[in-house]
């Protein structure tokens, strides 16, 4: 603390005074409803509004009749739910875990946030808030940017992980060094999605770690990427983008394996790879290990 | 005693169709006089830029207006070498529809006297004055000089915890609902893309209950605001550096 300069102290304090306000805010709500925790101890989880509700029909009046008539639509039909999203049941996880949490540790901070991030327009929101409370979400923040890529302003919502269905949006807040994922709907998958478990999987190959070892794969071979793992097996693989996510995660998971709930615990993880177990396994695995993660 | 001067380099307002900002001296150049950009400098280049599209609609608008600006000289030098303060703002290419030259004591019969519906300055004993002279008023911090010059990003701010005072330097309740009633209409003018002004709404701690209230509050008065943000006790200063409002006011209570 000593070591800090007058500017950081003032922030942190200033930081400390708005958390403070929001506190005391939800605290005075007379409904039940669980105080979110403070942003910069969650896991921040920030999901685009066409992930959280299907709007397939809307979208296709901005795409064939202009934004105009898009944001016009949507006022006039504003007290009128939107249907769920390909990311509802993962919301509806993260609530689950959230509650289980509570359940275990009264006073818990460390929980999921979500947030909802958009470049809808703000009047487009009205409708999403309206939404969002029809299915009784645990949703406390929200950014609507009104038409600019919400991408920037990632960092300043704590973003842990970004969910879009723009592939193109995901591919920009990698490359801010946040992690996240393009998410799309199935059809048939959608009513069997769990909302009591959350259950992720990660791709051990691509998306978990650097490039290093596809770039050695791609270039040299596959022979040589054996090689290559098995000289470097001790050690850790370079971050990827995810890896903050994937501690958080873990993190998460150990406070149910301290209160002995392991096989209750509600955050199931699953790792895929398509190299073979016994060569390149182990490298992942110490990795794995080395990052905290079970 | 003050008095008025109309600038002849710049078309002139009728009173009818002008939305009135009154800007200080200190504001554009500085509390000192010491800087050629002040804060308020990118906020009055977005003042153009809006101006100019307000222009460029005129022939098919059937009620035209134009934002008035006014610039409050409160300073005994400032009077006296009154030549030096219009040729300065001119060769900065700042489009000064008035100068109002007075004491400090008495430049609120200015504000009241050009009907000003809007004042800003640097000076938060200035904008108190104003505001119990019921003009509402706003303080410019150093933030406003991070505004773009090329739009005009005005942020309506219900739960300032950091200006425990902000409420008391507004102005009078009729003075705000005539200013967002004019602004609205000026919103209104542009389309939901491209507009040269966007209407900003935050919310620093309140649910995002609060904040849709306060949305739809907007929304009565006249004012649909473009984007808004709830933080939930997220810190402020992250997301105002994104946002780079020119100034703030207070959001209507729910």
């Amino acid at each position: 603390m000593s070591d800090m300069k007058p500017s950081e102290v003032t922030a942190e304090v200033e930081e400390e005074k708005e958390w403070e306000a929001a506190k005391a805010f939800f605290d005075n709500l007379k409904t039940k409803k669980p105080r979110p925790p403070k942003p910069r101890n969650a896991v921040t989880i920030a999901v685009s509004s066409r992930v959280l509700f299907n709007l397939v029909e809307e979208r296709k009046i901005f795409k064939h009749q202009g934004v105009e008539q898009y944001v016009a639509h949507q006022v006039e039909h504003e007290n009128e739910p939107l249907q769920p999203g390909p990311a509802f049941p993962f919301v509806k996880a993260l609530m689950t875990v959230n509650d289980r949490l509570r359940a275990l540790y009264p006073n818990e901070e460390d929980l999921f946030d979500i947030v909802l991030m958009t470049n809808n327009h703000a009047q487009v929101g009205v409708r999403l808030i309206n939404s969002i409370n029809h299915y009784d979400l645990t949703i406390e923040r929200f950014c609507m940017t009104g038409g600019t890529s919400p991408i920037g302003y990632l960092k300043a919502y704590m973003t842990n992980l970004y969910l879009s269905k723009d592939a193109r949006k995901v591919t920009e807040a990698i490359g801010e060094g946040i992690a996240a994922a393009t998410m799309f709907m199935p059809g048939e998958m959608q009513n069997q999605l769990c909302d009591t478990q959350l259950r992720v999987a990660f791709d051990g190959d691509a998306v978990l770690f650097s490039d290093e070892s596809e770039i050695i794969v791609k270039q040299k071979g596959l022979d040589e990427f054996f090689a290559h793992e098995l000289a470097y097996e001790n050690l850790p693989l370079a971050q990827g983008p995810l890896k903050c996510f994937l501690e958080a995660l873990g993190k998460l998971q150990r406070k149910f394996y301290a209160k002995n709930e392991r096989l209750e615990c509600p955050i199931r993880t699953f790792l895929v790879t398509a190299r073979s177990a016994a060569s390149s396994g182990a490298r992942v695995l110490k990795t794995l290990r080395s990052w905290g993660w079970r | 005693m003050g008095d008025t001067v109309v600038n002849t380099d710049v078309k002139q307002v009728g009173s009818e169709n002008a939305l009135v900002i009154a800007v200080s001296h200190g504001a554009v150049f500085g509390a000192e006089d010491e800087d050629v950009h002040g804060v308020a400098f990118p906020l009055l280049q977005a003042v153009q830029k809006v101006n100019e599209r307000l222009q460029q609609l005129k022939s098919s608008d059937s009620e035209p207006v134009q934002l008035e600006v006014v610039l409050i000289c409160t300073n005994r030098a400032q009077q006296q070498q009154r030549d030096q303060v219009q040729t300065r703002t001119r060769a900065q290419g700042l489009q000064i529809h008035k100068f109002s030259f007075s004491c400090e004591d008495d430049f609120t019969d200015s504000l009241l006297e050009n009907k000003v519906h809007l004042f800003l300055t640097t000076n938060s004993d200035e904008a108190t004055q104003a505001a119990n002279k019921g003009v509402l008023s706003a303080v410019l911090d150093p933030e406003s000089a991070c505004g773009p010059s090329e739009k005009l990003r005005i942020m309506f701010c219900g739960d300032a915890i950091s200006d425990p005072g902000a409420e008391s330097m507004s102005g009078s309740r009729q003075a705000k609902q005539v200013f967002w009633s004019h602004l609205g209409k000026i919103r209104q003018k542009f389309g939901v893309e491209d507009s040269p002004l966007t209407l900003v709404l935050l919310s620093s701690h309140g649910g995002i209950d609060g904040c849709c209230s306060a949305l739809r509050s907007l929304r009565t008065a006249g004012l649909n605001v473009d984007e808004a943000y709830c933080l939930g006790g997220s810190p402020r200063k992250l997301i105002m550096s994104v946002l780079r409002p020119h100034f703030l006011l207070g959001a209507p209570e729910e």
